[in-house]
């Protein structure tokens, strides 16, 4: 399985339909590795997705980490599973620039439009409303890690999980 | 000392998905999720291989993963530090996770896509609790060791193999309150298990067959292991595996008959584990539910204390006559009147119609036909386990068949279908057999 950089002529490797589902109802998992390359993993907690589609900025809750913060600033190495409960449909990103940036006002509104929308999809699947905003959290201090898209995979469970994204 | 995985057990059954975060020899992070995470043991998970995917490759690479769960009830996540160990492609833990791969696949809509390759055993070398607000705890299990303790105190009371497995289904359905539920036996000699005892179902099913490898208690029976399933599969029903059995062998005309196999319609949960003695399988304790995700690590556990139990007093039962007793007086017993009941039997397969209707075949087919023909040629009515065993007709296979299972196949079968004959037990190893109707033999030879 290749890494895909690049992708299309404007380096752009999110189209406008994987831009709204990465910000849409989907779990946000994100992944990175420290100096041992021992990784760490963390439930995200909503998505921006800058308004020419280069930049990706995923929200955590820093309290639910491990070592994620203090590797991002070490290496900038990034790995982000978005997957929609319902429907298993499953992308993941890769980034080599990551890095910490101030939360902002439409960060904090994104986390709480992202729990009413993923609780939704959750319920609509049997989950219990509050099983779902256990899982979530998303209510204390956030932090923003923002980065530059590299690669980009289909992920949906699958023989075809894996491949690089197409449009 | 590696940090005990047992408190998070209920994570590990399939209802949340798991993922894996992996990071490759050049340092590049993946993150995946995983369909299957397996509790080994207190130190060791074993996650599904389905596809040779990038995590695989990363964790070839460089063991050191990170895994996070999240529990179904009270939501509360956990990271697992872990280390990947070695794959296991075959033998008991590929056999569990497969069947219980495949209930997790029906369960998301997969079935078909997830198959597993391997089953990845990885070393735990670190749980950490991750923050956040969680719901209250889960209930404790209904098998708890104060339940368990009753059962086996009724177990041990059983005095023959008969009241020993109705007991076993008595404490399933009351205090454990699991009213679907069957013990098959195994018949080394035939390979295959057979239903002696069920409860909960319109038929009783005694005498339906199931072979090693069919459904999860041909599967559990083969692998001798436990297997649940949460989700209805069609993959590992026992109902699909048995037809297509069917199909497979094609029904000789006449002489392959079977006994429908009893079964829930609306079965949701299945667990099956195996009874042993010693190192000898002695047959499946099934039971099954029509609640989604009955069936887990405790209910597992608990089972599995109940199956020993019975098979190591099983071990203890005697079934044969004290020594000086084992030759009964030969008493006529007085001839019936009425119109004769016409049993058929075909030689090559020791199998016994009455009237048109299939009975039985296999040993307890050959043991009715013994009985029967004492019956008509010497008016004899009490009979031993032991002449059963020594009579070269029986065709038992070795000594260590279980010729008390075979009795008590044969005594269900006759009380369901032919209460004409019957099989009373009159004491340890010894019993009487009654013929209300006189009876008109026909053989049929191979």
């Amino acid at each position: 399985m290749g890494r895909m950089t690049g992708g299309t002529e404007s380096n752009r490797l999110l189209d406008a339909a994987h831009a709204a589902f990465i910000q849409g109802p989907v779990s946000v998992i994100v992944a990175t590795r420290n100096a041992e390359r021992v990784p760490d993993v963390v439930r995200g907690c909503g998505c921006r997705v800058s308004r020419d589609r280069r930049q990706v900025t995923v929200l955590i809750e820093p309290a639910r980490a491990s070592s994620l913060l203090d590797d991002i600033a070490a290496n900038g190495l990034v790995a982000v599973v978005f997957s929609q409960p319902s429907t298993h449909r499953t992308i993941q990103l890769k980034g080599e620039d990551a890095r910490v940036v101030p939360v902002t006002a439409a960060d904090r509104a994104a986390a709480r439009r992202h729990r009413q929308q993923w609780c939704a999809d959750l319920a609509s699947i049997g989950y219990s409303p509050e099983f779902a905003a256990a899982v979530h959290g998303g209510r204390g201090p956030l932090a923003a890690i923002r980065f530059t898209p590299t690669a980009a995979f289909q992920q949906t469970p699958g023989p075809g999980a894996g491949q690089p994204l197409r449009s | 000392m590696p940090p005990p995985i047992t408190s998070l057990r209920r994570c590990f059954e399939g209802a949340v998905p798991a993922v894996i975060a992996t990071c490759s020899r050049d340092g590049i992070p993946n993150v995946s999720y995983i369909s299957e995470v397996h509790y080994v043991d207190p130190g060791h998970v074993a996650l599904s291989f389905q596809f040779f995917s990038k995590t695989r490759q990363n964790v070839l690479e460089n063991p050191r993963a990170t895994v996070s769960v999240i529990h179904p009830d009270s939501g509360a996540q956990y990271r697992l530090a872990v280390r990947y160990l070695r794959t296991e492609a075959c033998g008991p833990l590929f056999e569990c996770m497969k069947a219980k791969l495949a209930g997790i696949a029906s369960h998301s809509g997969m079935t078909g896509v997830f198959q597993l390759r391997g089953a990845d055993v990885y070393r735990v070398e670190s749980v950490t609790e991750i923050y956040g607000a969680t719901l209250e705890a889960p209930p404790p299990p209904e098998v708890d060791v104060t339940v368990l303790r009753e059962c086996m105190a009724r177990l041990s009371r059983a005095t023959d193999l008969a009241s020993l497995l109705d007991t076993l289904l008595d404490v399933l359905a009351d205090p454990i309150g699991l009213t679907h539920a069957m013990v098959l036996m195994h018949d080394p000699s035939g390979e295959r298990l057979y239903t002696v005892a069920s409860r909960g179902y319109a038929e009783s099913g005694v005498g339906a067959e199931v072979h090693p490898g069919e459904g999860i208690i041909g599967a559990a029976a083969q692998a001798r292991i436990p297997i649940r399933i949460a989700h209805a599969t069609s993959e590992f029903g026992y109902g699909r595996a048995i037809r297509e059995d069917l199909q497979s062998r094609g029904i000789t005309a006449g002489i392959e008959q079977r006994i429908p196999f009893p079964g829930l319609p609306e079965s949701q949960s299945q667990i099956a584990v195996p009874i042993l003695a010693g190192d000898r399988l002695l047959g499946v304790l099934f039971a099954e539910s029509e609640t989604p995700g009955r069936f887990g690590y405790d209910e597992e556990d608990g089972f599995m204390v109940l199956a020993s139990h019975v098979g190591a007093v099983s071990a203890l039962l005697e079934d044969e006559a004290p020594a000086g007793e084992e030759t009964p007086g030969v008493q006529r017993s007085e001839l019936p009147a009425g119109a004769p009941l016409r049993v058929r039997r075909y030689a090559a397969n020791d199998s016994i119609f009455i009237g048109d209707d299939y009975l039985i075949k296999g040993v307890a087919g050959a043991i009715l036909w013994r009985l029967l023909r004492s019956h008509v040629e010497d008016g004899r009515s009490d009979h031993t386990n032991r002449e059963l065993r020594l009579d070269p007709a029986i065709h038992l296979p070795d000594l260590s068949e279980n010729l008390e299972a075979r009795l008590i196949l044969l005594t269900r079968r006759l009380e369901e279908r032919c209460p004409a004959l019957r099989v009373e037990k009159t004491g340890r190893g010894r019993f009487r057999f009654h013929v209300l109707r006189p009876v008109a033999l026909e053989e049929i030879a191979r």
